[in-house]
């Protein structure tokens, strides 16, 4: 069954990703400081013109982080680990490995432009699905060439069944095409209008409370199939492969697969509560969101079973220590969502801070984590090197770990206050609160926030550091790690 | 228990796909059926307000503004009467946000003015001294798109049949036809109401600052 | 490993305190039932995260890995064949147990609707205040003003009602003499007296100044002969003859009401109408607290 060394993985466009996963890093985390200084220090709204408002970088600071530091980490640890658990090289198959990378540079190519409409202001302004139409079909074709990539690799597999993170890039694969396509409907202007004004300019199919419905069915399920199911394949893979450890329980497994598909689609109804969507598509989605809390749960669970008895790895490991402490941040999170997804709960957190907080315990503390990890290991292997620092990766982990907490604990403390605050009425019955001071008691939160932004920043520099010099500088390794990744 | 699926990856996949996509069958289907029907007497949203509308996306003032007022006392004591979906029935795309930095704005145009606004977008410090809010001068620079906002009712006008006049056809003449008969006296009566002498003077050469688009829309949401 | 589950407990510990604290200094009712829920909710939130996180810390650092293998292996990754946790099954259960409950009960499909607890909402709170509405003293329609009038009219007016540097009524004066001399002038209909439009031109030249000068100078010392047309309809004491025609000595009911129903369109710029924003007592306690603003 074990025969590692006969067969030679190329990991060249697993490479590519992984250099965009460091620079898009890089730019969206610095803009996500920048932005959080601007709500605590509004003068910073002023460094750029009109390219540097906190409303323009928003949407800026959200794609890059997800369509370019996020998605080119899931690349990264596809292009990796697919090939291996399927017992297949990309070398093998010429034209697969091609389309593969055809598909990178269409996807530089696409960022690029995201990046350059964003500035300009050119934005469908549905969240998470901000881009115009050309780039939507740019977006299309990058999503069927990975379909292909991903099926042929499938087809030529030699081990027989599909490994559970599989499973879950075929979801992600599915979800995002599915959702992606019906949320992005819309009707260029240009053609129809006998060649008036912009030529990029759309219309959205559906109108008013249809949009919202379709845009949160796709909002929801973009956390979905973005920020879990392909996150949910990293650590299935990375983090018994790092431990050495065998995966805890496939029935578990099984029903969290398989009950995550089933709930999550239902869910989306929990960014509409008390709007004017019908009031049982609201029910149903604080419902499913609820029943969510397990299957969502149940990975989490597996994965910090795996490392029963495994202390010492934990205390000695830093790769270890981000994937456990990445297990615990989505269980976080996804109790978090479903408690502010109650109809009464959500009254007060809709709207609030305390979404953005709930927002990054996820992005921060579970996506980005796992992608550090991922990175560091696969770099091991496709560098065949040495991490370049150990110290170096521990520092970042309790810095990052730091400025998580300060994150998530201010905008915690922000968004129940605000909302409450919003609420409140005095002993006659007015109104207490005039909006402004609901905004001026945030201040402090603010500035904890960028704090905790600024040094989550820092890790993500001293991370880029750490894995260029492993990249150029690292040991060079006679023999590829079994499990744990060499470091010095 | 399922092993046999996962050898055989394209039922898989199907399998996969036929689980996801039963929500939406469910959730999203039915209620297209029932589409959003505008409220009495709501009109489609005017070429200079739909540019205007344009400059709210574009400066993406929904990153800090709602424009849903949620059926709350408190919300209705501070906004106005809950919002209603009948409203939302020329929305496109529809503009609820998700986050509420700033107040919420879907009844602004109730208790507010131009010059308040003209003011607030400039400096909003000059209103609200501790506002947080960015000031925006470029608007008043800025040349509004309104060729492109044109073209959007134009396009919804047929596709969706938006009831617009017989002054919206898809051409260039229409367009300039347009544009001097309703559109700038439409925005002079805004600049006028603005107080502000540059815009006003812009506005009376023939060019309409983005300003005074934003504020028709603004003007429109009550 | 044991510090590990206590810096995360306290952590949570923290956080939930942390919060209560900052929410008392903000004056938050927490008998507020969804003020008490979401409360309830976040200390969920953190207990259980927190508590469940560590079991399983504590796990990694007692227990050891056991099971039956499968026999498939990927890149050296095994997988046991152990039974579900039983906690997890259980609470999944139970999740589904109380979703049957939420969707049927607590939000009864059929019947409940947000605009019917909308209604609710309101009726309850109209009998809650009714009796203070009813019986509010001086004292307390002036402490009622000042709360409405910084939520919604400070935006404009400024928050000490001085009007942000003319770009609205600056309340601690009723008039400068140039709106007077500009309503003599032009006339002004707009709210909705029952006395009708003030005509334009009810005094020219000389008497226009001296009129302006006084009525701009709060009505005291003597009044201008030309203040007789005046008064004929704002009565002498330039108070509003009863509700007939705005005061001009200083914010009274009828006036703030007037201005409210109908906006109000001057030299210095447009109010908004606040058509059916307040009740009649909010309307008196704004009055009241507009007529503590002058001088
Ligand atoms: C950084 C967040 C932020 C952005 C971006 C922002 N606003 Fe605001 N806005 C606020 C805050 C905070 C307030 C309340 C304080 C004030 O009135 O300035 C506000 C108030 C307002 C008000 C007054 C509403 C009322 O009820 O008093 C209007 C109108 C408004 N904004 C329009 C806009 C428009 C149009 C844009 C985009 C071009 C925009 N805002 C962008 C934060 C923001
Ligand atoms: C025919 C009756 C009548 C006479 C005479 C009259 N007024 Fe008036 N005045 C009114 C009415 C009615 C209004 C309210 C108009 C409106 O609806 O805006 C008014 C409004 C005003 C206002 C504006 C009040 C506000 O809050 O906007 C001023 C100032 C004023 N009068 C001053 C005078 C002076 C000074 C004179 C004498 C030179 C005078 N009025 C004579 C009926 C009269
Ligand atoms: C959008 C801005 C705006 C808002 C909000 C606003 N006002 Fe005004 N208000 C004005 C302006 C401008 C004037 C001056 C009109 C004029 O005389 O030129 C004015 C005038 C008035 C006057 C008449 C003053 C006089 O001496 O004749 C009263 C009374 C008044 N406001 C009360 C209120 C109250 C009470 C509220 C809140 C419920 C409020 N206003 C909200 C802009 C506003
Ligand atoms: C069981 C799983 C989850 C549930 C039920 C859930 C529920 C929710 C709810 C109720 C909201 C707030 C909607 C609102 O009132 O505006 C929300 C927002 C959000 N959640 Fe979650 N959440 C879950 C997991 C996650 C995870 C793991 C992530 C990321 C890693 C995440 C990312 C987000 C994002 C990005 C938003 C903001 C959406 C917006 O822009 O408004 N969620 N979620
Ligand atoms: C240095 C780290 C980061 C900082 C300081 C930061 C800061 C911010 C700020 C200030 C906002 C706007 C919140 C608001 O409107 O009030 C935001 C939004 C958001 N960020 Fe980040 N961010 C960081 C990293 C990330 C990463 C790594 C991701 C994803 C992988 C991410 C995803 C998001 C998303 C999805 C939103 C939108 C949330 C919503 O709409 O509710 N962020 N971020
Ligand atoms: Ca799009
Ligand atoms: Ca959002
Ligand atoms: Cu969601």
């Amino acid at each position: 069954m074990q025969s590692n060394a006969a067969l030679e993985y190329d990991y060249s466009v697993a490479k590519l990703y992984m250099w965009t996963t460091v620079i898009f890093g890089i730019v969206g985390m610095t803009i996500g400081v920048l932005i959080a200084s601007q709500l605590a220090f509004p003068e910073l709204n002023y460094l750029f013109g009109e390219y540097g408002t906190f409303s323009r970088l928003r949407p800026m600071h959200t794609n890059v982080v997800i369509y370019g530091f996020t998605v080119s980490g899931i690349m990264v640890s596809f292009y990796y680990s697919a090939q291996r658990v399927l017992k297949v090289s990309l070398a093998e198959l010429p034209l697969i490995n091609l389309l593969a990378k055809i598909g990178f540079f269409a996807y530089l190519i696409a960022a690029t432009f995201m990046v350059i409409s964003l500035a300009m202001g050119i934005t469908a302004s549905k969240e998470y699905a901000q881009m115009e139409w050309p780039l939507d079909i740019a977006i299309v074709i990058y999503w069927v060439i990975w379909g292909v990539v991903m099926f042929g690799l499938i087809g030529a597999r030699r081990e027989k069944s599909l490994y559970i993170s599989l499973w879950y890039y075929i979801a992600c694969f599915l979800g995002v095409a599915m959702l992606y396509l019906f949320n992005n409907m819309e009707v260029p202007t240009y053609f129809l209008s006998g060649g008036l004004g912009a030529w990029y300019h759309s219309v959205s199919m559906y109108a008013g409370t249809n949009d919202a419905l379709v845009q949160w069915w796709w909002g929801h399920n973009a956390v979905a199939f973005v920020f879990t199911v392909p996150i949910i394949a990293i650590i299935y893979y990375f983090l018994p492969k790092e431990s050495g450890q065998a995966v805890y329980s496939y029935k578990l497994s099984l029903l969290s697969f398989w009950g995550l598909m089933f709930v999550y689609l239902w869910a989306g109804g929990h960014h509409l509560l008390w709007s004017t969507v019908p009031d049982w598509m609201q029910t149903m989605g604080s419902v499913f969101s609820v029943v969510l809390i397990l299957p969502s749960w149940g990975s989490a669970i597996n994965m910090l079973l795996t490392m029963k008895g495994e202390w010492n790895q934990l205390t000695e490991n830093p790769l270890i220590k981000f994937m456990v402490l990445a297990s615990t941040f989505y269980m976080l999170s996804t109790l978090e969502g479903p408690i502010q997804a109650v109809k009464s709960v959500n009254a007060i957190a809709h709207f609030t801070d305390w979404i953005p907080g709930h927002v990054h315990d996820g992005v921060l503390g579970w996506v980005a984590f796992m992608i550090f990890a991922a990175v560091m290991h696969a770099s091991t292997r496709v560098f065949k090197r040495e991490i370049y620092s150990k110290s170096l990766l521990e520092a970042q982990f309790w810095i990052q770990t730091t400025g998580v907490v300060l994150y998530f604990t201010s905008m915690w403390i922000a968004g129940i206050t605000q909302g409450m605050m919003w609420r409140a009425v005095d002993e006659y019955g007015n109104l207490m609160y005039s909006f402004i001071d609901t905004v001026s008691v945030l201040h402090p939160y603010y500035t904890i926030r960028a704090i905790g932004g600024l040094l989550y920043l820092i890790g993500m520099l001293m991370f880029a550091y750490n894995f260029f010099m492993t990249a150029t500088a690292g040991r060079k390794l006679e023999q590829e790690p079994q499990f744990r990744s060499p470091m010095a | 228990m399922f092993h046999w699926l996962e050898k055989n990856p394209f039922l898989f996949a199907v399998g996969v796909f036929i689980v996801i996509a039963f929500a939406g069958l469910i959730e999203i289907l039915p209620s297209f059926t029932n589409a959003a029907r505008p409220i009495k007497g709501l009109k489609p949203y005017t070429v200079l307000q739909l540019a205007g509308k344009e400059v709210y996306k574009k400066d993406n003032c929904i990153a800090c503004h709602s424009q849903l007022i949620r059926p709350f006392k408190s919300e209705t004591d501070r906004y106005g009467k809950y919002s209603l979906s009948g409203e939302y029935a020329y929305d496109r795309p529809f503009l609820w946000g998700s986050k509420r930095t700033g107040p919420d704005l879907h009844r602004v145009g109730n208790y507010r003015t131009p010059d308040w606004h003209a003011n607030h977008m400039w400096n909003p410090k000059s209103v609200v001294p501790a506002s947080i809010m960015p000031a925006y001068k470029h608007q008043f620079k800025n040349i509004a798109d309104l060729e492109t906002a044109y073209a959007e009712a134009v396009t919804v006008k047929k596709v969706f049949h938006t009831p617009y006049g017989n002054d919206i056809q898809p051409s260039k003449a229409a367009f300039e036809k347009y544009y001097k008969t309703t559109a700038l006296p439409e925005a002079l009566k805004i600049a006028k109401a603005m107080k502000n002498k540059d815009v006003l003077a812009m506005v009376q050469q023939g060019k309409i600052p983005e300003i005074v688009a934003l504020i028709a829309y603004l003007e429109r949401l009550k | 490993m044991n510090s590990f589950i206590v810096k995360g407990l306290a952590l949570a510990g923290v956080l939930v305190i942390g919060t209560l604290v900052v929410i008392k200094q903000m004056h938050i009712d927490l008998s507020d039932p969804i003020n008490m829920i979401t409360f309830l909710g976040a200390i969920a939130i953190a207990a259980l995260t927190f508590g469940v996180g560590a079991k399983y810390m504590a796990q990694m650092k007692s227990d050891t890995a056991s099971g039956e293998l499968a026999e498939e292996n990927w890149d050296g990754i095994g997988e046991y064949k152990n039974e579900l946790p039983a906690g997890w099954a259980y609470s999944f259960l139970g999740t589904m147990i109380w979703a049957v409950w939420y969707f049927f009960w607590g939000y009864p499909l059929n019947a409940y609707s947000e605009i019917g607890e909308y209604n609710q909402e309101v009726k309850n709170y109209n009998k809650k205040f009714e009796a203070i509405h009813k019986n509010a003293s001086p004292e307390v329609l002036k402490e009622m003003g000042e709360s409405i009038f910084l939520v919604q009219c400070a935006p404009c007016h400024g928050e000490t009602g001085d009007g942000l540097s003319g770009k609205a009524q600056d309340f601690s004066k009723r008039f400068t003499k140039e709106q007077v001399l500009a309503v003599i002038k032009n006339g002004q209909h707009k709210l909705n007296f029952p006395l009708g439009a003030m005509p334009a031109g009810m005094a020219q030249g000389k008497d226009a100044q001296a009129v302006a000068k006084y009525v701009a100078n709060g009505l005291k010392g003597t009044a201008p002969t030309a203040w007789t047309t005046c008064a004929g309809c704002h009565g002498t004491d330039g108070k509003g003859n009863g509700g007939t025609a705005p005061s001009l000595a200083g914010y009274n009911l009828p006036l703030v009401k007037h201005v409210l129903a109908n906006g109000k369109t001057g030299i210095i710029g447009h109010m908004p109408a606040f058509p059916g924003r307040f009740t009649p007592v909010q309307e008196k306690a704004l009055a009241a607290y507009l007529g503590t603003l002058k001088q």
